[in-house]
C-alpha cells in the first residue's frame, strides 16, 4: 500500500462505485486504485456503510411485480431446495507481472485477473505502446506505456478519461503524477502528457480522445475508429 | 460460560426468538410474527446453521423490496430488478453459512451480495466478456479455509499447562471457539450451532485464535 498517494477519485465517483453504478471499465480502474490506496479503501467502506444504512424499500409508485405473498412464497419454495455453500471456494490467486525496461511491475489483483487472458502490446508512436482490454461496450480500456523521454501530442477528451499510474511518473501542464495516483481528465483539459523516467498507466476512456494541435489532428479519425472498434467488440 | 459469548453476538433473547420462530413451522404464522424484534443477524444465523425456512421467509420479506429498489437504481429496468430479487435471495440462502458477523451487519452483507449479483447480471445481459466478475472488483476479505487447523496446535510437545496459561490470553469469543473444537471435539457445524454464531464467524475466530496460540507458543506457521 502506498500511503503517499496525492490524487484520488472524487467522493462522488467512489460513491457511485460502491453503489454498483459505474460501468465495468470504470469500476475496474477505481478498484485497482483502491487496492493501492488505503485512504480510498477506508473511504469506500464508509460510503458503503452509508449506502447500507439508507437502503430502503422503493416508494409506493414503484413496486416489484411479484409482491403478492403467494408469488413470493413460490420463489422462496424454489430457493430453499438448493444446497448451501459451507466453505468459500478460493480461486488460485492470479499474479501478473508486466516487464518493462529492467524491472517488472506487479499488477493490482483486479487488473491481473482482467489480463489473465493475455495482453497484446502495440507500438503506436514515439515510444508509446498500448495494450487494450475489452471490459464493456462503453469504454476503451488500455494499458499505456511511455518510454523515458517521450510525449503524447496535445489533446483533449470529449468525455472523460480516468488514468491510474501503475509505475513511474508522467507530467502535463497541470502537474506531475506518480505511482498509484488517479487522474481524471475531461473536455475542460487540453493536455500534453510526457514522461521523463518512463511510465506505465491503465486508462479508461468513455469517448475518443481528440488531438488539438498540428499533424496529430490527422489521427483523430483513427482515434474515433479505435474507440468504436474497442467498444463494439464487446457487445 | 458460553452464554456470555452468545450474548455478545446477538443477544440471547433474540436467539431464543429466532429459535421460537423456527419451531413455529407447523403453525400458521401469527400476524405479529413479523413485528417481533428479531435482528436480521439472528435470522441469517438460523438460515445458515439450520436451513431454517421460516427465518429465510422473514429475511425475504424484509429485503425483497430493498433489493428491487437497488436493482431499479442500477439497471433502470423493472424486469432485471425483479430478476435480481430471485438471484440475490438465492445467493443469501446459499451463502448464509459464510456470513461472518465479526465483519459487519447482515444488512450490509445482503447489500454486498445484491450489488454484486446485479453487476454480474447486467454484464451478462450486455454480453460483456466474463474475464472479470463483481467479486474481483469488490474482493472479499480473505476468508480462506484455515489451514492445518486440525493438527496439534503446537505441532510439537508443549507443556499442557503452558497452553492453558496462553489460552486465557485469547479473547472470550476466540477462546469459546477454540474450546469447542479442540477440547469438546465438536465439528465446525456443531460448534457454530452451539454458540449460535454463523459458520463463517466460527471459522474466522478459530483461525485468529489458533494463529494467536501458535504465536504465543512460538511455532512458526
Amino acid at each position: 500500500m502506498n500511503t503517499e498517494v496525492k490524487l484520488h477519485p472524487s467522493t462522488e465517483l467512489l460513491n457511485r462505485f460502491v453503489q454498483g453504478e459505474l460501468v465495468t471499465g470504470k469500476s475496474v480502474v477505481v478498484s485497482a486504485h483502491m487496492e493501492l490506496c488505503e485512504s480510498c479503501s477506508a473511504k469506500a467502506e464508509e460510503l458503503q456503510a452509508l449506502a447500507v444504512s439508507s437502503w430502503i424499500d422503493p416508494g409506493s409508485a414503484l413496486q416489484p411485480d411479484q409482491s403478492s405473498e403467494a408469488d413470493y412464497s413460490n420463489m422462496v419454495a424454489g430457493i430453499v431446495k438448493s444446497p448451501q455453500i459451507k466453505s468459500e471456494q478460493i480461486e488460485a490467486l492470479v499474479e501478473v507481472d508486466i516487464d518493462i525496461l529492467n524491472h517488472s511491475i506487479k499488477l493490482p489483483k483486479v487488473l491481473a485477473k482482467a489480463v489473465s487472458q493475455g495482453l497484446k502490446w502495440k507500438k503506436v508512436a514515439g515510444g508509446i505502446s498500448e495494450a487494450q482490454l475489452f471490459l464493456d461496450s462503453e469504454t476503451l480500456c488500455e494499458f499505456i506505456y511511455m518510454a523515458p523521454g517521450c510525449q503524447v501530442p496535445l489533446h483533449t477528451h470529449q468525455g472523460s478519461e480516468s488514468t491510474l499510474v501503475l509505475d513511474g511518473s508522467f507530467e502535463d501542464e497541470l502537474g506531475e503524477y506518480k505511482t498509484s495516483d488517479f487522474i481524471i481528465r475531461d473536455a475542460q483539459h487540453n493536455h500534453q502528457p510526457r514522461s521523463k523516467e518512463g511510465c506505465l498507466c491503465f486508462a479508461v476512456l468513455d469517448s475518443p480522445l481528440k488531438f488539438t494541435e498540428g499533424f496529430a489532428r490527422l489521427m483523430n479519425p483513427v482515434n474515433l475508429y479505435k474507440f468504436k472498434k474497442a467498444t463494439s467488440r464487446v457487445a | 460460560m458460553y452464554k456470555n459469548y452468545a450474548k455478545q453476538d446477538v443477544g440471547n433473547n433474540e436467539v431464543a426468538l429466532a429459535v421460537r420462530l423456527a419451531s413455529m413451522k407447523t403453525l400458521t404464522p401469527s400476524p405479529d410474527a413479523e413485528e417481533l424484534d428479531v435482528t436480521d443477524e439472528s435470522l441469517l444465523i438460523a438460515v445458515g446453521n439450520g436451513q431454517n425456512v421460516d427465518a429465510f421467509n422473514q429475511l425475504f420479506k424484509r429485503f425483497a423490496k430493498k433489493i428491487f429498489a437497488l436493482g431499479m437504481k442500477i439497471t433502470r429496468n423493472e424486469q432485471l430488478a425483479n430478476d435480481l430479487i430471485q438471484e440475490s435471495m438465492l445467493n443469501v440462502w446459499q451463502k448464509a453459512p459464510l456470513y461472518d458477523l465479526d465483519k459487519g451487519s447482515a444488512k450490509g452483507w445482503i447489500f454486498t451480495l445484491s450489488r454484486n449479483r446485479c453487476f454480474d447480471m447486467l454484464r451478462k445481459q450486455k454480453r460483456q466478456p466474463n474475464c472479470i466478475s463483481a467479486d474481483d472488483i469488490w474482493p472479499l476479505e480473505s476468508s480462506a479455509e484455515p489451514t492445518m487447523v486440525h493438527e496439534d496446535i503446537g505441532g510439537q510437545q508443549v507443556e499442557l499447562s503452558l497452553i492453558e496459561s496462553y489460552f486465557d490470553r485469547l479473547s472470550d469469543p476466540q477462546r469459546a471457539v477454540v474450546e469447542q473444537i479442540y477440547i469438546k471435539d465438536r465439528t465446525h457445524e456443531e460448534a457454530a450451532a452451539y454458540l449460535q454464531i454463523p459458520l463463517g464467524t466460527l471459522k474466522s475466530r478459530l483461525r485468529l485464535g489458533v494463529a494467536k496460540l501458535r504465536n504465543l507458543i512460538g511455532v512458526n506457521e
